[in-house]
């Protein structure tokens, strides 16, 4: 790794024997990791549902249009995060900040939309022990929203830690941040089709 | 950003893209075709678009071949695992 990748990433990050910052590798094997989790539930759910033969009269009574609107918003959220990335790795302190923090938002708003959705389908009776579907429902787009509210809480750090004297040592980490953003807009990618379209 | 990870195709017509697929993806419901070839049209629409995102916005394409195995791996067990136990729920 040459010296200004090294100047960049900081020491204790950068090796010479893999040529990559040994956070851009750590964030990699962690989303490794997350693809088992949310691999092993999908694949779960495909087997449960070919099992059960369909769940299509249980799939009728999940919120496509909000669905559709938390697609729209999640993946406007990948837009401005690597819009975020760019800037940093520009040195543009003052935009990376305005996109991280229109990440932000665009995160909360994704929580606020599905929250909107559970309280309909709670309200109608479909809860976690209404049916198998339900369950798989639940869990799923549960774990993925805890994912979204861990993005928000990295975002809204770094952002707050940007405005500050740490910046130089920092600003690396938008593009880790973001690998995970993206990931969790690659999982919700796959779950509106599987729990509302298919 | 460095010039090896510099966009080729612009972030917002990504976003374009992946809005426009989204679309399309929807608009399959609806279309005058069976269910399984709607289906598998909706998942290879959801799969371009997850390729969309890993491509230009996670920049993997930029990445060595060591990311592509870390990745690759969990991806392909995960997906053996639900294909290896199909049979034995479809046709129990």
């Amino acid at each position: 790794m040459s010296s200004v990748a090294i100047a960049e990433h900081g020491d204790a990050e950068s090796r010479e024997f893999t040529a990559q910052p040994l956070g851009r590798i750590g964030v990699w094997w962690f989303l490794a990791s997350e693809i088992m989790v949310f691999g092993g539930l999908i694949g779960s759910y495909i087997l449960s549902r070919v099992a059960a033969g369909g769940w299509a009269a249980e799939r009728a009574h999940v919120n496509t249009r909000i669905a559709i609107i938390n697609t729209i918003v999640l993946v406007t959220s990948s837009f401005t995060i690597v819009k975020a990335h760019a800037a940093a790795e520009a040195d543009n302190r003052g935009q990376a900040r305005r996109f991280m923090l229109l990440t932000v938002i665009l995160g909360c708003m994704f929580l606020c939309f599905k929250g909107y959705e559970y309280s309909i389908e709670i309200e109608h009776g479909f809860t976690p022990a209404t049916s198998l579907f339900w369950s798989f429902y639940y869990t799923m787009t549960g774990l993925h929203g805890l994912h979204v509210l861990i993005g928000i809480i990295i975002n809204l750090s770094l952002f707050l830690l940007a405005g500050g004297a740490a910046w130089p040592r920092i600003k690396h980490r938008v593009e880790y941040a973001g690998l995970y953003w993206h990931f969790v807009d690659v999982v919700w990618i796959f779950l509106f089709p599987l729990l509302y379209l298919a | 950003m460095s010039s090896a990870t510099k966009p080729s195709v612009g972030y917002l017509t990504i976003w374009v893209w992946l809005i426009v697929l989204l679309g399309v993806g929807v608009a399959l419901l609806a279309a005058p075709v069976s269910k399984t070839l709607a289906v598998t049209l909706i998942f290879t629409v959801a799969s371009v678009k997850a390729f969309l995102v890993l491509r230009h916005y996670m920049h993997v394409r930029h990445q060595p071949l060591m990311i592509y195995v870390i990745i690759g791996v969990p991806v392909l067990l995960a997906i053996a695992l639900t294909l290896v136990l199909i049979p034995d729920i479809a046709f129990r």
